[in-house]
């Protein structure tokens, strides 16, 4: 399984991708591989405000549904739509196209209390 | 957790497991979407050895069994099996199980995993003096090659295919015994093949590798659940319990009513003809929603969408029993218990995870049934 570096990671398996003020959300592939295949997809509106370690929406697969946490806070600036169609893209590029949200934060460290690939890897070879 | 005979070979496939039942069997190989498209277009292998075998021998077997299970064994002949119920005297449903009548002397069923020990001891209780009721549950294997090519899977595989729908036959597969049965739980042609259980893993093999040109694929009880719900399919510890009726399940043509004696028949004759209280329905979700068991349904209170009056709450008329997305329709489906004020067509509100999501009352099944 695959915790690509340069990407920081929540307990709750959602990966951040800091790009200038703007940190691109998605599920991590150990998220994805456990849903299963993956068919509804909830994300916030745009500019709706989210609170780190609180949901932000939810992922629908066969199997089970299972809430998408917010790593950081912050405004939602832009939101995957193609996602919402083609909900499969989560499971099949979780880092590329399954992205979800981005959300625009004021202070880069916010995202210092996430863990990097390697803490993440050890955090999943820890699950049940 | 009881293992399958099917284990090393569903672990060496990379399956992913689960309990089940109090077995711990496959929920999927590659994924529960594919694996229920390739039943739907082409066929797929199911391992459902956790399921019961229970044999009742000696004489006067089908009559004796005949007097406890609703389905009538008079409705068919040696070499045809039987959906048919065990009931309590109150009439709750026991379990369902599939009745394979060999002679006038011996029956063999197939319950629910999860109920074949409690099926064994109520006929072990009851039986005449003479009358042998053996569990049978680690003799033999349960393989399920279900889809429209699963005839041509069969025959490539040496293993006989085409006879009619809940009939089976006796054969000899590389100088073994096994039973083949043309039944299944998807609603797709298909056959139900059972190996003694020590045969089983080098059946599996022989299945696999004469599927693979037709296009059979290893599939997991997370297809296996999906395909059932889009066929309306109830299973037992969702759809039906001890404290849900045939007649409320929809299911009073697994009942023998002119039978003189089966267990629960004054309690289900009495429900019958009062109407039952309560029915299982099909509901089909309107919007990207899910309706997942013990979700309750309301009614959809009047006024245009959106309006205050539409979002008041309506009453409530029942609970979701089973529920998946269906990777046919593309659209959420279930079924629910519904007070008897509700009927097909009717527009309901089903309370997803505190979002109020419009559903469909419908009968199912929610895509064609082609079985036979």
């Amino acid at each position: 399984m695959e915790f690509p570096e340069g990407l920081r990671y929540s307990r709750e398996h959602e990966w951040a991708r800091l790009s200038g003020e703007r940190v691109r959300v998605g599920i991590t592939s150990y998220a994805q591989d456990t849903l299963g295949d993956i068919v509804f997809v909830m994300l916030p509106k745009l500019g709706e405000e989210v609170t780190a370690g609180q949901p932000l929406g939810e992922v629908e697969s066969t199997k089970s549904v299972s809430d998408v946490f917010a790593p950081v806070s912050g405004a939602i600036v832009a939101r995957n739509e193609t996602v919402e169609g083609s909900p499969e893209l989560i499971n099949s590029d979780p880092y590329g196209d399954g992205w979800l949200v981005e959300i625009q934060i004021n202070d880069p460290s916010a995202l210092d209390d996430l863990l990097d690939a390697r803490g993440y890897a050890d955090h999943v070879a820890a699950q049940p | 957790m009881q293992l399958s005979p099917l284990h090393e070979q569903h672990v060496s496939a990379g399956a992913r497991l689960v309990g089940f039942g109090g077995w711990q069997m496959p929920l999927q190989f590659t994924g529960i979407v594919a694996e229920h498209l390739a039943v739907r277009a082409a066929a797929g292998l199911f391992d459902v050895s956790h399921l019961g075998k229970v044999r009742v021998r000696g004489p006067g077997a089908a009559e004796f069994v005949n007097a406890c299970l609703t389905n009538d064994l008079a409705r068919i002949g040696p070499g045809r099996a039987q959906y048919t119920l065990c009931c309590t005297d109150g009439g709750g449903v026991v379990d369902d199980l599939i009745a394979y009548l060999r002679s006038d002397d011996e029956v063999f069923l197939v319950p629910n995993a999860a109920n074949a020990g409690d099926v064994a001891r109520r006929l072990q209780a009851a039986a005449p003096p003479g009358l042998a009721v053996v569990d049978e549950h680690r003799d033999h294997a349960v393989l399920a090659v279900q889809g429209p090519r699963s005839p041509g899977v069969l025959a490539a595989a040496g293993l006989p295919s085409g006879f009619g729908y809940m009939s089976f036959v006796d054969a000899m597969w590389r100088g073994r015994p096994v039973t083949v049965c043309r039944s299944g739980y998807t609603g797709e042609h298909g056959y139900e093949v059972l190996p003694r259980w020590e045969d089983a893993a080098s059946m599996w093999d022989a299945l696999l590798a004469a599927g693979a040109p037709a296009g059979l694929v290893p599939c997991g009880l997370g297809a296996r659940d999906t395909l059932r719900t889009e066929m309306g399919y109830p299973l037992h510890g969702q759809d039906l319990s001890v404290s849900v009726t045939p007649v409320q399940a929809g299911l009073g043509w697994a009942v023998g009513w002119d039978k003189e004696r089966f267990w629960g028949r004054a309690a289900l004759r009495a429900e019958k003809s009062a109407g039952p209280a309560r029915r299982l329905w099909g509901l089909r979700a309107g919007d990207r929603a899910v309706p997942r068991p013990h979700m309750g349904v309301r009614t959809t209170s009047a006024g245009p969408a959106g309006s205050a009056a539409h979002e008041a709450t309506g009453e409530t008329v029942g609970e979701v029993t089973s529920g998946t997305f269906s990777p046919t329709l593309r659209a959420g489906i279930g079924l629910a218990l519904l007070a008897a004020t509700i009927g097909a067509g009717a527009d309901v509100t089903v309370d997803v995870r505190g979002r109020p999501a419009a559903m469909t009352v419908v009968r199912p099944p929610f895509v064609p049934r082609s079985p036979r």
